[in-house]
């Protein structure tokens, strides 16, 4: 049975000078080492900081926040990509991250050939590719692109192919960063269709969007970030409301 | 599930890289097709500039140290084929996880798929190269089958511990990037000092070069066997020690510091 339990996580993201990269550098700091030297111009940004909540079966979490908030972070430590510096997450079923349409896929491969890479990366074996690719095809209306080098395709067509193929993976915990972003209005409905399917199958589904309307209409949770803090968590209306009154206080002022 | 780093969890890891042949075979496999796409001659490029390489640099060296050329030729040539895989595997680790970086971020494959990646990718281009011994053995006879096959333990022994190196540097690199200009700049002092355009016997003076280079039992066990000589115990015994300090500290390592790559890269 699905589930995600986050405790206490907290992230801090080390970010490298170009200097602080070197070896030279931290050679140097060894005669010295005190927190000054240590520190020289590393810098670590506190991406979230104490962010607890947990999920069950069927629910869809809006995640939503300023740029800068946290949101990709925070997938990107549901998809244990990131370990966080505290905190633990306990997260039960498969998971499938499509956390930026543009990584992930080869440029100089088909899409056909992409959907074989992106099995293989999500450890899907080798039956899968034969078993849903018909379907992938048919979801993503690419035709006969789907034999054309991707590097050939426009944005809203990675964006068709990539999600198609996270669509048809039997996805427990589904994890989707700002994806439904391009495509054209039509994908747009279908993928928001698909998304409740995958959710109403016993899944889980936690999904940044910057459009609060979006949100509204696809998820019953939401949880507010605020430089890397929960400001808020709750009922995907209440939390909404006051994320919009807050925006449109900072507008006003 | 989040664990903490421990070096069960470390093997653990290697262990799932491993079972994720399929994924890296094909990385592997799509970075020499892209490399040569749109080529002629394709990945056989790889094969006529080492080719021309051993035809020149033999003639020349075997020249300027008055060797015969039917035994000189195929030392040279089997020894810069062997080479190729080393300096491939040594230099191109350093970018297996800098380079990968897209997918690193948006995947948890597991990061041993990316040094695995590298090293397929030299061995396909090994395999490209091993024309020219096979050019070699024609022109200048075969050597005989009872020593030859030892050529395949030693090159199995050999990759392994490339491999528990090219994981040190892809790590070391993805912190540091000074680390890739380094290794390259050793790799290419090994070249000279390892015996690969000249005899063990050539060298009079500055024995401990050899004796303190353990490139030098690699060689041996890979290439001689293909040249008709059987590699000695010390070589091997040096390529089986190397592995068995070697892998270890590998695993530790990526024990230590795999789960920070993604920060890194």
């Amino acid at each position: 049975m699905p589930h995600i339990e986050v405790k206490k996580i907290s992230i801090e993201l080390p970010v490298f000078e170009v200097k602080a990269r070197s070896l030279r550098r931290e050679l140097a700091a060894i005669g010295r080492r005190n927190a000054i030297a240590a520190q020289d111009g590393k810098v670590t940004v506190q991406a979230l900081s104490d962010v607890s909540f947990s999920l069950r079966r069927g629910e869809r979490l809006g995640l939503i926040g300023q740029n800068g908030a946290g949101k990709t972070t925070l997938l990107r430590a549901l998809a244990g990509i990131y370990r966080p510096t505290s905190g633990t997450i306990i997260r039960a079923g498969r998971t499938v991250p499509l956390l930026d349409i543009t990584l992930g896929l080869d440029d100089n491969s088909t899409g056909r050939q992409n959907i074989r890479l992106r099995g293989l990366f999500m450890g899907l074996p080798r039956q899968w590719v034969a078993e849903h690719e018909a379907e992938i095809s048919a979801f993503s209306e690419l035709g006969d692109y789907l034999d054309m080098p991707v590097r050939t395709y426009s944005s809203g067509m990675r964006m068709r192919l990539a999600f198609s193929i996270a669509m048809s993976v039997q996805a427990d915990i589904l994890l989707l960063d700002e994806v439904l972003g391009v495509g054209d209005s039509a994908f747009q409905a279908k993928a928001k269709a698909r998304l409740r399917e995958v959710a109403g199958r016993a899944g889980i589904v936690v999904l940044a969007l910057h459009s609060s309307a979006a949100i509204m209409e696809l998820c019953d949770k939401a949880l507010w970030l605020q430089a890397g803090s929960v400001r808020m968590i709750g009922k995907c209306h209440d939390v909404v409301r006051e994320y919009d009154n807050f925006m449109h206080h900072r507008l006003a002022a | 599930m989040m664990r903490a780093a421990s070096v069960g969890n470390g093997l653990q890891d290697l262990y799932h890289g491993l079972g994720s042949f399929r994924l890296w075979t094909l990385l592997g496999w799509l970075d020499i097709r892209q490399r040569y796409a749109r080529s002629m001659l394709g990945p056989f490029w790889i094969t006529l500039s080492m080719g021309v390489m051993v035809g020149s640099m033999g003639v020349v060296y075997g020249t300027l140290f008055g060797q015969k050329m039917a035994q000189y030729l195929p030392m040279v040539g089997d020894g810069f084929v062997i080479w190729g895989l080393i300096s491939g595997i040594l230099n191109e680790s350093c970018g297996a996880y800098i380079n990968n970086a897209n997918y690193i971020r948006q995947n948890n494959a597991g990061l041993w798929v990316y040094v695995f990646q590298v090293a397929w990718r030299q061995a396909l281009m090994f395999a490209h190269n091993a024309v020219i011994s096979l050019a070699l053995m024609l022109a200048f006879g075969f050597p005989s089958l009872t020593v030859a096959w030892l050529a395949l333990p030693g090159l199995l022994l050999l990759v392994a511990n490339l491999v528990w190196m090219g994981q040190i540097f892809a790590i070391l690199s993805a912190r540091y990037r000074d680390v890739p200009q380094m290794v390259a700049a050793v790799v290419q002092i090994f070249f000279y000092v390892t015996p690969l355009m000249w005899r063990p016997d050539m060298l009079h003076h500055y024995r401990w070069i050899l004796t303190y280079n353990p490139f030098g039992a690699l060689v041996d066990i890979s290439r001689s066997p293909l040249l008709g000589a059987a590699p000695s115990a010390q070589s091997w015994l040096v390529a089986a020690g190397m592995a068995v300090v070697g892998w270890p500290l590998a695993v530790f390592i990526a024990s230590k510091k795999l789960h920070l790559i993604a920060y890194w890269v």
